[in-house]
């Protein structure tokens, strides 16, 4: 997207199939990432992994998954009381 | 927080006007989950001529203001810039005609989903994936925390998946 190509043009650059990469960008399917790494470098970018400490947030994720079992309406009203506050 | 806020009211008013839009940013992260506060709606409208007319119906509606004070003239208003944002009788309303990251309406179309919120309206809300898509584009600091926010709620989608998928298997 950031390097404005169309799936025929990162399709000519990159040398894989133009419905493979539609597949992709529907999320229907997911890239490794050494192919992931290849598309970004078609598209003049690399990938920079980096190894850093991860701790999980339980607090964070309790709360998360609490909101993921409420309903879109549900989630909607509980901000707005939230706003009310 | 203590600005008028009714998310309802300015929805009923683009669903009256049958307007075409995908609600995306901060109450579009809400109804995925997130759990922030946000004291507007920002929308991505179908650009086709005869919905920015409904759009401007709505707006008259609502009676939208440009932060000169004046009425917004659409056409005009959304040439200038890659936002419109409006005061409204109902709160704070942002249209977006095409997001950062994405090309967007008939881009975040595909992969929107109709919400039922009550009173009898279902709007359209930009999928988690695009919501992260959106921020991570914008690339703002203030925005590390909710993008955050929405990558671990796209794993716990996941993994309630994976979860759900192994009980149909039992």
């Amino acid at each position: 997207m950031r390097a404005g190509l169309s799936q025929v043009e990162l399709s000519q650059r990159s040398g894989k199939d133009r419905a493979q990469i539609a597949r992709w960008e529907r999320d229907v399917v997911v890239p490794s990432l050494e192919t992931l790494r290849e598309l970004l470098r078609a598209c003049g970018y690399d990938l920079e992994l980096t190894l850093v400490p991860y701790e999980a947030d339980r607090k964070q994720d309790a709360r998360l998954q609490k909101a993921l079992q409420r309903t879109p309406q549900e989630r909607l009203q509980t901000m707005l009381r939230g706003r009310g506050r | 927080m203590a600005e008028r806020f009714d998310p309802y009211a300015l929805l009923e008013a683009l669903e009256r006007q049958r307007v075409t839009y995908i609600i995306i940013g901060g109450l579009g992260r809400v109804l995925h989950g997130s759990d922030e506060l946000t004291d507007g709606l920002d929308i991505v409208p179908s650009t086709r001529e005869e919905n920015l007319r409904r759009l401007g119906l709505a707006l008259e509606e609502l009676n939208a203001r440009r932060p000169d004070g004046k009425a917004p003239q659409l056409d005009r208003d959304l040439a200038r810039g890659p936002l419109l944002e409006l005061a409204t009788d109902a709160g704070e309303l942002k249209i977006v005609p095409e997001p950062a990251g994405t090309r967007g309406y008939d881009d975040l179309r595909r992969r929107a989903r109709l919400e039922p919120l009550g009173r009898g309206l279902r709007p359209s809300v930009a999928s988690l994936d695009d919501h992260a898509r959106m921020l991570a584009a914008l690339g703002r600091e203030h925005d590390r925390e909710p993008l955050l926010t929405l990558q671990r709620l796209i794993e716990l989608e996941h993994e309630l998946g994976r979860g759900i998928s192994r009980e149909i298997e039992l």
